[in-house]
């Protein structure tokens, strides 16, 4: 009751003209710096910061959220389109994404992708209005060792990741463990294969490397192949670049299993999007019945990611509004917007500023519809972008990975990494080593290297401490499941061999 | 236009009393470089002081934050010195710019490498456990790290930061020892505090306090010279009987070398007249930090005395230094 009378408040703050206008400039303004790659949220918001102090405070943090969650609708276009993430939390949609742009369905991709962050989106603001401050508890039980396990069961999901051989998968994963640890160890201070650079002290960026080796292998691997290249095929018809009943179909268990995922990593201060995403994709992929066709573009692997890194924004807000802790870039800039407003957010700011909350918690849910609609009407517009010849293409896509690159650091030196990770991507290719594994591990080693130092702190070098702990212990188990799986299918192929001997 | 130049002429008017009215006045947009992206503590300073100087019309021209992110500020550094003679760019340094090159040899360039303007602002800090934690005051924690060696636990940042500094000073004075757990994020941090999965930890007053009136947290002591206005109540870790040395986070403003020195007295002036505004007094108690003007020459004098401390506190605690 306390909940449907907070909403009514809500929707009647959200639905003021003025707010409603901030709003749809939050969303849109997400929706262009989110197809952009590199310029993300949280310099978005950072450069914003100041337009906001004239406006009413409302009005301004609906805007700033608006461009948060717009910016994960965006995120998925260039990596559909070109193998371009646009966001970290976009990496994973590469891979099924851009198979599906090279089979002629890119318009379905970029659909469902704006269906699923739609339906995910909606249900992370529902946890956020019906469950925060139990989720808010329950993120807190989690600690060191718990973060371990979580991220072992993510990296466990590389046996999934693996093509054709899980030694060359392993092997891709240990170097984006490598490359994780490049940089000052954060308990030592010590550096880390920096080779004497100090653009190298804080560690290689996620972006550059997955830029590198998805999209720049991929422009050099069919520069080589230059016979062989044609135009990508896009159907004409308005039809045919929407998903079909079946699409939607498929994506049933991926929405359910984005949504939930999503909304319960980003509640974790140390959790993510990119983790939520990379957990979703492994989760989808572990229990479809189509396992092995994943990464050659079946629709479910790009509906799970982008529907986890949207409901992703409703559960990082959790800890930020209960509780007054950031949990990731945006949030925390958030955080910095709201002390510079005059408010003081932590445990106290939802039942002292009510209309704030719930007003924007009802403007989420405008917002997404008001993206929905956005998105939607952009998808056959953007899939023309693939009817463009390839000399046209491939310097285009060249173009908007270095920009992307350069407008994160407006570093010359990121350029050059950006270089040597395209190089790497390419001989990856040509020698069968799948890249994915090697993304994982970059995404999960530096947290999952430190929640391990931190535990054995907490321990005074006690293992035990993994183990001994129930959420952590669980965790683990799973991770030795999924460690599992290909052995289930290696026995199930030895047990129909021999049911055809017999 | 006609706006612009009488702005300018305000200014001049402004300056007039002062020795350095004809000599330098910046012509054209100023860069304040800061060493984190979008959202970090130095950006949000700066920006906070790009929106004041437009308030208060402190400046004929506008002041525009550049992120110089990387190298934990060795970049946003090298990027000043890189800069030699501009006229056009300022620097807000922090002490993760004096600490870095103590420690890694990577990063080349020291505050001593660039001009000083002046020191802007001392952020205190308090040293907090959870509301149902068994400690009242700061010596009964004390006295539990003595019985129990290693077994208690603080959570922090780096092992450079201040967070392990009061540690180390502390552990040193009395003898004990405790575990010091580093989290790279702030939130990670009180987040390990408020889960019960760490016994202490070192936080700035503002972000203690919500936490407080929520009754989720307790505050032992104050890393402050002063009480601080808004806990009357608390001891200073000088009267909870803890004689160490006060470490503040310091920000303050360097430029590039080779800048001439009528440049340099105006810049202190402008951030001392910046520092007697009203913008600027909200924002430091708002944001529960100490005025720390300082001018140009005091400040170098400051972190000479900084960098000689923190180094043989970084040795204390078994940190390698490289300078």
């Amino acid at each position: 009751m306390e909940i449907l009378a907070g909403l009514f408040h809500g929707f009647a703050v959200a639905l003021e003209p003025a707010n409603l206008f901030w709003c749809f400039v939050g969303v849109l303004l997400g929706t262009v710096v989110g197809i952009l790659p590199g310029l993300g949220p949280p310099a978005t918001i950072a450069m914003l910061l100041p337009l906001t102090f004239n406006m009413n405070p409302a009005g301004a943090i609906i805007m700033l959220a608006g461009i948060y969650y717009g910016a994960k609708y965006g995120g998925s276009t260039t990596s559909i389109l070109m193998n371009v993430p646009g966001e970290s939390a976009s990496v994973v949609t590469c891979l099924d994404g851009y198979q599906m742009a090279k089979k002629g369905r890119a318009g379905p991709a970029l659909g469902i992708a704006a269906i699923a962050s739609f339906v995910a989106g909606t249900v992370g603001v529902l946890g956020l209005m019906l469950v925060a401050p139990p989720i808010a508890k329950f993120a807190l039980s989690f600690s060191s060792p718990e973060y371990f396990a979580l991220m072992s069961l993510g990296l466990a999901l590389v046996v999934l990741l693996a093509g054709r051989s899980i030694v060359k998968a392993l092997l891709a994963a240990l170097v984006g463990l490598w490359i994780a640890s490049v940089g000052t160890d954060l308990f030592s201070s010590t550096s880390r294969f920096t080779f004497g650079r100090m653009e190298l002290l804080s560690g290689i960026d996620f972006v550059v490397v997955a830029i590198g080796v998805f999209a720049l292998a991929e422009v050099m691997v069919n520069m080589e192949a230059r016979e062989e290249t044609q135009l990508l095929p896009v159907p004409k018809g308005l039809k045919n670049l929407l998903p079909t009943m079946q699409d939607l179909k498929d994506c049933r268990f991926a929405f359910l299993n984005g949504s939930v995922i999503g909304f319960l990593v980003g509640a974790l201060p140390g959790g993510g999007s990119t983790i939520a995403s990379f957990l979703s994709y492994g989760l989808e992929k572990a229990v479809s019945p189509r396992r092995e066709q994943f990464g050659t573009g079946v629709i479910e692997g790009v509906a799970a990611p982008e529907g986890a890194n949207n409901s992703e924004t409703g559960g990082a807000l959790v800890p930020l509004l209960t509780l007054g802790i950031p949990g990731s870039g945006t949030t925390a800039i958030l955080l910095a917007a709201l002390v510079l407003w005059g408010f003081k957010p932590g445990p106290l700011f939802i039942p002292e500023h009510p209309a704030l909350f719930w007003g924007l918690v009802a403007s989420m849910y405008i917002g997404n519809v008001m993206l929905l609609i956005l998105n939607l009407p952009l998808v056959p517009l953007f899939a023309q972008v693939l009817r463009m010849p390839v000399y046209v293409l491939y310097p285009l896509i060249l173009g908007v990975s270095m920009v992307g690159v350069y407008s994160v650091s407006g570093s010359l030196f990121d350029l050059l990494l950006l270089l040597v990770f395209g190089l790497l991507g390419y001989l990856m290719r040509k020698l069968d080593y799948p890249s994915a594994p090697l993304i994982l591990g970059l995404a999960l080693g530096a947290g999952m290297e430190r929640a391990l130092r931190q535990s054995l702190m907490m321990s005074e070098g006690k293992l035990s401490i993994l183990v001994a702990r129930p959420i952590s212990a669980v965790m683990l188990s799973f991770a030795v499941l999924v460690l599992l799986i290909p052995m289930f299918g290696k026995l199930n192929a030895w047990r129909l061999r021999a049911l055809e001997q017999d | 236009m006609k706006s612009a130049s009488s702005l300018i002429a305000l200014v001049a008017s402004l300056c007039a009393p002062l020795a350095f009215a004809e000599g330098f006045k910046p012509a054209r947009t100023v860069d304040l470089v800061v060493h984190t992206g979008p959202g970090g503590g130095s950006d949000v300073l700066a920006r906070a002081i790009a929106i004041m100087v437009e308030k208060e019309k402190l400046l004929p021209v506008r002041l525009q934050v550049i992120n110089k992110p990387g190298g934990n500020g060795a970049v946003a550094a090298a990027h000043l010195a890189e800069k030699r003679g501009d006229q056009n760019t300022l620097g807000l340094f922090t002490g993760v710019w004096l600490q870095t090159p103590l420690v890694s040899a990577e990063a080349k360039v020291t505050l001593r490498d660039l001009t000083p303007i002046a020191r802007l602002v001392l952020e205190p800090a308090v040293i907090a456990v959870k509301a149902d934690s068994p400690y009242k005051t700061l010596a009964e924690f004390i006295g539990a790290a003595r019985k129990n060696p290693g077994q208690l636990k603080q959570s922090g940042g780096s092992n450079t930061s201040r967070d392990n500094v009061v540690r180390q000073l502390l552990q040193k004075s009395t003898g004990t020892r405790w575990a010091f757990i580093s989290f790279p994020g702030g939130g990670e941090r009180i987040a390990a505090l408020l889960g019960g999965h760490v016994d202490i930890m070192v936080i700035e007053p503002e972000e203690a306090g919500e936490h407080i009136r929520a009754g989720n947290m307790r505050v032992l002591a104050q890393v402050s010279e002063r009480r601080l206005a808004k806990f009357p109540e608390i001891p200073t870790l000088k009267e909870a009987g803890f004689d160490v040395p006060v470490v503040p986070q310091v920000r303050g403003v360097v430029a590039p070398p080779g800048i001439p020195k009528e440049n340099v007295e105006f810049w202190q002036d402008f951030f001392r007249r910046l520092t007697r505004t009203q913008s600027w007094r909200k924002y430091i108690e708002d944001n529960q930090f100490e005025d720390g003007y300082q001018n140009a020459a005091d400040l170098a004098k400051f972190y000479e005395e900084f960098t000689d401390r923190m180094r043989e506190i970084l040795k204390d605690a078994g940190v390698k230094t490289v300078r």
